[in-house]
């Protein structure tokens, strides 16, 4: 029974304890679906005047960012949390006529990184939301120059284009392999590969732009001071946390050409609902595994009052009160570890199950938990057990025998 | 008769009853907690995704540059958040930097409070007759500080904020929507119209706008909406998972107590049926106890579980953008009742039928 009850405690606070690691972790990965949350431009000396694209300067500038330099973006600290670049290069032709924005885009592009190894990044990599109506453009190489494009959805219905449709640009056709639709300003773009798109408009290795998305911490008060104003200490820990700002900081220190930017729509609420999530699971869980002490401290306490007479007898034949605290103590603290383990154990196959059943990952809770929650149950089983032990002690061993009887 | 039983039973083992009391207490209170938790879960999760802003645009379609304004009423007959946005070329005029092209553009501030919340404003967020809001690249570029004038081909406004977003509106100027309207000579249109729609109304309010207005285009930001969807789901089946497991293992722990309440008494079971009590009334008796105990234990959890659901709600969805009364859902004691009185009775009937297959001699005997 009082074994039982540590086994049920345990296995509840494992599973509520992995369950809510996991869950933060998920509803993180599912909120980079929202796109980029940062931008990275050139540093300039001009003003865009841009509406939905389309630039209305009088002059165009001749400010990028260089290709090449791309790949140091994935050399930061934070390297591991970027989980998308693309890089996007902006054009202006007509097409029957009339005026339509041009993007030159990587789309699934195998890229090798400083540390030797490959992402896949790109447009569809980023925007993974986005619905596409044909298929996506297949770019893993940098040297396949096939005349391919995309169209977003208000530009295919404005020109008619379905996918397997050409559209002539630049004097050359390209076939539309897909539609895109967004809901936001790409549904007016043509999107043809980078490099083709640079070779057409005679700028080869240059980027406009550069979108990223990074899985971040919500940031707090102290994300939002400036770091210039920082004590050495202060930026360490700053620079050592996956705030937005401090990622973009680090981004602009490999890539000195350009400035990056939060973008605050999505960086910002991105997370404070992940703050919620992670904060409802965590008050969940903390309200469950109090009810799991509880329960152990209680089933453990009424244990030892059922043994007062055991122990009243043991006394009575002269046993000390150190060797009878020992023994107990022993035996609780047995009583305590397998339980636990029991508990642990299978709270810990039950947290991968929720993440199974909730979020279709295989995905297992830190095995930390185990000998964690394994010593959180021994040590609630002994707190339980101490104040009605440390009672029954006191008490006249003749008084609680002629009671007991 | 009856009742003496029932009463001096429960005076007598005090403590045992205490402890199979808080037990079932515990499960009810977790049971409320988590149930009222997970009945709102989807309406606070929706809350919190509406400061992302719009969730639909109305554009022009095709060559058009505009969207009939009447569109932003007809929405707001629908009940969802609708303000009109225009951009248009402007030129600027600051110090000696003389008329240089500008994208300028309209905010009905009024309705739009709550598609622009995520924008970080040093000084004022809205800006009225006269006074306009500078983006900070455009700030930085005309070196423009805050209640300096600027002069716009309409004549001169006052900084009243700088905007930063991280989007367009960092580089243009932002003024209200009717001088923007002035300046770009628009009669009754909008360059778009930006919507909240709650997400579980999207379709519906979609269709109906795209009904209303086949000369413009309605569209969903997909990224935005598919994304709301996903997280409200899967916050909504966790919590719901979890209550579950939860449930299981405290109902597990409650049973083993009822149960010994009744083996203990097996003696005492033993004597009633030898001097010839009906088995079914011994039955009625554990049975009336067991549920007497119960319904006190679901009234306290019930009451603790509420509490702590306030305390939930209270600590995480309370400081949100627009505040709402933190949701107790007093519905869900019919069902926690239910179950904790479910536990009781099986618990006491499954301990003893255990003993009805006795002779009450081997009990009394007390083997």
């Amino acid at each position: 029974m009082a074994m039982g009850a540590v086994a049920l405690g345990s296995a509840v606070a494992t599973a509520m304890l992995g369950a809510m690691l996991e869950v933060g972790d998920r509803v993180n990965h599912e909120l980079r679906r929202l796109g980029a949350n940062l931008l990275v431009t050139p540093k300039s000396a001009s003003l865009p005047v841009e509406i939905g694209g389309i630039s209305y300067q009088p002059t165009a500038t001749d400010e990028s960012i260089p290709l090449a330099q791309i790949p140091k973006i994935k050399s930061i600290f934070w390297q591991l949390n970027i989980t998308a670049i693309a890089p996007s290069l902006r054009a202006q032709t007509l097409l029957n006529g009339r005026e339509i924005v041009l993007e030159g885009a990587w789309f699934e592009r195998k890229l090798r990184v400083p540390d030797g190894s490959s992402i896949m990044t790109g447009l569809h990599v980023l925007n993974s939301a986005w619905k596409v109506q044909g298929q996506w453009i297949s770019d893993p190489r940098a040297d396949d120059r096939s005349a391919e494009g995309m169209a977003g959805a208000a530009l295919a219905r404005r020109f008619d284009l379905q996918p397997g449709s050409t559209v002539p640009i630049f004097g050359e056709l390209f076939k539309v392999m897909g539609i895109i639709s967004t809901g936001s300003e790409e549904d007016d773009r043509l999107f043809v590969r980078l490099e083709v798109l640079e070779r057409l408009t005679g700028r080869a290795g240059h980027v406009d732009a550069i979108e990223i998305g990074a899985l971040t911490k919500p940031e707090d008060a102290f994300a939002r001071r400036d770091p210039k104003r920082m004590t050495p200490a202060e930026y360490e820990r700053w620079s050592c946390t996956p705030y937005i700002s401090s990622i973009a900081h680090q981004i602009e220190e490999v890539l000195p050409m350009a400035v990056a930017r939060p973008i605050r729509r999505v960086a910002d609420n991105e997370g404070r609902v992940l703050g919620k999530v992670r904060g409802l699971m965590l008050l969940i869980s903390l309200a469950a595994m109090a009810t799991a002490a509880l329960t152990v401290w209680s089933v453990m306490a009424t244990t030892v009052l059922e043994r007062r007479y055991e122990i009243a007898i043991m006394q009575a034949t002269g046993a000390g009160s150190a060797l009878i605290v020992a023994m107990l103590g022993a035996e609780i603290a047995i009583q305590g570890a397998v339980g636990g383990l029991v508990g642990a154990l299978a709270g810990w196959e039950l947290s991968g199950w929720v993440s199974r059943s909730v979020f279709g990952v295989e995905a297992q809770a830190p095995a930390l938990l185990i000998p964690l929650v394994l010593v959180v149950a021994v040590a609630v089983a002994l707190a339980g057990a101490a104040q009605p032990l440390r009672r029954a002690l006191s008490l006249e061993p003749a008084a609680i025998l002629r009671e007991g009887a | 008769m009856f009742w003496r039983f029932v009463v001096g039973a429960v005076k007598f083992r005090r403590r045992r009853l205490a402890l199979a009391f808080a037990g079932l207490a515990v499960a009810a209170m977790l049971a409320t907690a988590v149930f009222s938790l997970y009945s709102d879960i989807e309406r606070k999760m929706r809350r919190e995704f509406r400061a992302f802003g719009a969730n639909l645009v109305i554009a022009p379609v095709g060559d058009a540059r505009t969207v009939p304004l009447q569109a932003v009423s007809s929405a707001e007959k629908l009940d969802v958040v609708a303000a009109p946005f225009i951009y248009t070329i402007g030129r600027i005029t600051i110090g000696h930097i003389s008329d240089e092209r500008v994208v300028e553009a309209g905010v009905d501030f009024s309705r739009a409070g709550p598609l622009i919340s995520y924008w970080r404003v040093e000084g004022a967020r809205t800006a009225s007759k006269g006074e306009c809001l500078a983006g900070i690249t455009l700030a930085a570029h005309f070196r423009v500080a805050l209640a300096q004038t600027v002069t716009l081909a309409s004549g001169p406004c006052t900084v009243r904020g700088i905007v930063s977003t991280g989007g367009a509106e960092d580089s243009q100027v932002i003024v209200p929507f009717e001088r923007a309207s002035a300046d770009a000579a628009f009669r009754d249109v909008a360059s778009l119209v930006q919507i909240r729609a709650d997400g579980e109304r999207l379709p519906e309010v979609r269709d109906a706008l795209s009904r209303a207005f086949p000369q413009a285009e309605v569209r969903v930001l997909r990224a935005l909406a598919e994304t709301e969807a996903n997280v409200v789901m899967k916050v909504r089946s966790a919590v719901l998972l979890l209550s579950v497991v939860i449930l299981l293992i405290t109902t597990l722990c409650v049973t083993g107590n009822f149960s010994e309440l009744v083996l203990e008494r097996s003696k005492e079971i033993g004597v009633l049926k030898a001097i010839g009590a009906a088995e079914g009334r011994i039955a009625t008796l554990l049975l009336s106890e067991s549920l007497v105990l119960a319904l006190a234990a679901a009234l306290t959890g019930y009451a603790a579980g509420l509490a702590i659901a306030y305390w939930i709600g209270l600590t995480i969805f309370s400081n949100s953008a627009q505040a709402t009364p933190i949701g107790v859902d007093f519905a869900v004691f019919m069902p926690v009742a239910l179950m904790t009185l479910l536990i009781a009775a099986v618990a006491t009937v499954a301990a003893a039928s255990r003993i009805w297959r006795i002779e009450p001699a081997v009990i009394l005997r007390g083997e």
